[in-house]
């Protein structure tokens, strides 16, 4: 993998031993870098930015859609992992739980400790990533399923979480993180430090899941599992390591959702992500039952439920509609992926 | 399909009496239920006879905790039905529907001034809409389950919010229905025993009935069972498929339309939140039917198993209340709600691995 002799840079990684008729096999078999879904969610999103501009003014202005790419990035970071955790036929719907952990934990590091923010994103990260784990370890080495023991592991989260907050709220956090906040000090060039940090990492994972050996591993997983262990392929060590990722996902996310928020963090923190995540990783057009999607739809996805949100709110539609709108998109994400599965197969 | 676990070890006569109960509790959801109950009760009765309670876990008070028990095992046998129907069945959206249904319950009845009778039975029909909805992605649009009823989730969700600009509607005849949660007396016996709670009659013991009958006793039961045991098999053998499957979510969204009268009258209003609030009533509900021995992949369940399970919690929740003082008992409760799970979920795994020879 290292002493590459291709001439070409962007060969994938894990081919570079293969003959050139296996190379070129192997990138006919590779699905294409954008998929249709992503199209049509790009499209979706132009549309519904040129009537959102059309519509209100104060769309185009950076007050609004700045704040708007802000809380697209925890969303979009969480979604990263599960995408992984989804790709390989699992589901996590502990994610708000554990959110809930790793926000008040960082938070009462900031207060009581007076952490820097390395610190507080290393612990975070790494509580995180524990939690994960433990999901992880449960589900690929216990053998148990996965929706069941992460509506279990969610409760315990949620428990968890509420001791550490013992009944109160954290009040006075310092502005430790405003490198991630909404202020003027968390963007370059106009753009959230969180965002952009979303946008790596996505990248990250995007280039992992498509050119590297674990990566379509996690395909094969979700494609067939028992399959994929007569193939060779460590299945029980990578689908813990989806959610170990995750996990560790999810503690980043806190950081920015903390860093985002006002000085005080309240108990509901948290509450209802793991399905605002999900949504946004099935609008992407990751099949629920494994084997196939990818990060940048994910990141699209969220893109639209947040910005389908603001635009209820600034055409001046009562707020909790915005929900119903999400709804409606996800039927139809999933809708037209069905029927392009459909026209597919036919041919 | 309901009773195969169990069959094996009451036919074969070959290991010693103490491994078959053994067996018996390990593979069998409902004598392990029964046989935690029990000790739960026992235990937590225990504890308040010695004094480590803050109050009296009596009969009186475990009678009076059914209160909660009506709108979670009703929501667990709807979600019963539907997970039992097999292909990822499952459905996020029933809390979401209480809340829906509930609203057109309230205006219904509090702001129209319909008969008791015209607004449940509108109640029902619209609940069985709601469900309709999602029958039809699943069955005939061929959703996946959990993506079909998260969006339906959204909408629902959304939507009893929008009714009313998120307030709840408190009208005096909503708040007289109070009445059907009171406690009442039984009959001939009842002086001796502690009252019972009057939707303990009125809604659970016929929702359980007719579900078990339904499920156990119809041709519409086994067909429920046969689709989701094996779908392809299923359609090859001449059942319509998509129409058992279509009805099992009609079923699930009827039954969250009459827990939504239910609970309109526990809060003497109809709150636009009542299903969502919080962690909602979906998942507790889906919780219970998976301890009750609902296997999330279809085709296997019971409802004295889910009856069970219901029992399990509300009275296991209902003593951890008084073991702490103030607000900390709903913490535990997340933290034994969660253990149960995860421990049922283990041994799920463990007994049919153990068990039935399968990997």
């Amino acid at each position: 993998m290292t002493t590459s002799t291709e001439p070409s840079p962007s060969t994938p990684p894990t081919s570079t031993s293969l003959p050139p008729t296996a190379l070129k096999a192997a990138r006919r078999i590779l699905p294409p870098a954008v998929t249709g879904q992503e199209r049509v969610l790009v499209v979706i999103l132009v549309v519904l930015a040129v009537v959102l501009s059309v519509a209100t003014p104060a769309f185009r202005t950076a007050g609004s859609w700045q704040p708007l790419l802000s809380s697209v990035a925890p969303i979009a970071l969480m979604g990263v992992g599960m995408t992984m955790v989804i790709i390989a036929a699992g589901i996590d719907v502990s994610v708000g739980g554990a959110l809930m952990v790793t926000a008040v934990t960082t938070a009462k590091l900031l207060v009581d400790q007076g952490a820097s923010l390395p610190l507080a994103l290393l612990a975070a990260a790494a509580l995180g990533l524990v939690l994960g784990t433990v999901n992880g370890l449960l589900i690929a080495y216990g053998r148990v399923n996965a929706i069941i023991i992460t509506f279990g592991t969610a409760n315990l989260f949620q428990f968890l979480g509420r001791q550490i907050f013992a009944s109160q709220t954290v009040n006075g956090i310092p502005g430790t993180l405003e490198l991630f906040g909404r202020g003027e000090a968390g963007r370059t060039f106009g753009l959230p430090h969180s965002f952009l940090l979303t946008l790596l990492v996505a990248a990250a994972a995007w280039y992992w899941l498509r050119h590297s050996r674990p990566g379509r591993h996690l395909y094969a997983i979700g494609g067939d599992p028992t399959a994929a262990r007569l193939a060779g392929i460590r299945v029980q060590r990578l689908t813990l390591m989806t959610y170990a990722v995750t996990g560790l996902l999810v503690g980043v996310a806190a950081v920015f959702t903390v860093a985002s928020g006002t000085s005080t963090l309240d108990q509901s923190v948290g509450s209802g992500r793991e399905l605002a995540v999900i949504a946004a990783v099935v609008i992407g057009g990751t099949s629920i039952t494994g084997g196939r999607g990818s990060v940048l739809g994910t990141v699209l996805g969220a893109l639209l439920v947040q910005t389908v949100a603001s635009g209820t709110t600034q055409l001046g539609w009562p707020s909790q509609l915005s929900d119903f709108f999400v709804g409606v998109a996800i039927a139809i994400a999933v809708g037209a992926d069905l029927v392009r599965q459909r026209t597919r197969r036919a041919r | 399909m309901t009773a195969t676990q169990t069959r094996p070890a009451a036919t074969t006569g070959g290991p010693s009496p103490a491994r078959r109960a053994l067996r018996s509790l390990l593979t069998d959801r409902i004598v392990l239920l029964a046989v935690l109950l029990v000790a739960v009760v026992g235990w937590m009765s225990l504890l308040g006879a010695q004094g480590y309670l803050t109050g009296a876990y009596d009969a009186d008070y475990l009678s009076g905790a059914l209160v909660d028990a009506v709108p979670l095992a009703m929501l667990a046998l709807g979600e019963l039905v539907v997970i039992v129907s097999g292909r990822g069945g499952i459905d996020l959206s029933i809390g979401a529907i209480v809340s829906l249904t509930g609203m057109a319950f309230g205006i219904a009845y509090g702001r129209w001034g319909w008969s008791l009778a015209l607004s449940v039975v509108l109640a029902v029909v619209v609940g069985g809409l709601l469900g309709a909805v999602n029958g039809l992605m699943v069955a005939y649009l061929r959703f996946p389950a959990l993506i079909a009823t998260l969006a339906s989730y959204y909408a629902y969700k959304s939507l009893a919010l929008v009714v009313t600009d998120a307030t709840p509607i408190s009208d005096p005849r909503i708040g007289a229905l109070y009445s059907i949660t009171r406690s009442v007396e039984i009959p001939v016996v009842g002086s001796q025993l502690p009252d019972v709670p009057l939707g303990i009659f009125t809604f659970l013991i016929p929702a359980v009935l007719v579900t078990w009958l339904l499920v156990a006793r119809t041709t519409y039961g086994r067909r429920l069972f046969a689709i989701g045991t094996n779908d392809v098999a299923s359609e090859w053998s001449g059942l319509d498929v998509r129409r058992t499957r279509f009805a099992a979510y009609v079923i699930a969204g009827v039954v969250a339309g009459l827990v939504a009268v239910y609970i309109s009258g526990q809060f003497a209003s109809a709150r636009p939140d009542a299903g969502t609030s919080g962690n909602g009533l979906a998942l507790p509900a889906i919780t219970v039917a998976v301890l009750g021995g609902v296997a999330i992949t279809g085709g296997i369940g019971r409802v004295a198993g889910v009856v069970l399970a219901t029992l399990l919690i509300t009275w296991l929740d209902a003593g951890i209340l008084l073991a702490f003082e103030g607000n900390d008992g709903t913490q535990y409760q997340l933290l034994a709600l969660g253990l149960v799970l995860v421990f049922a979920a283990l041994l799920n795994g463990l007994t049919t691995r153990r068990f039935t020879g399968s990997r």
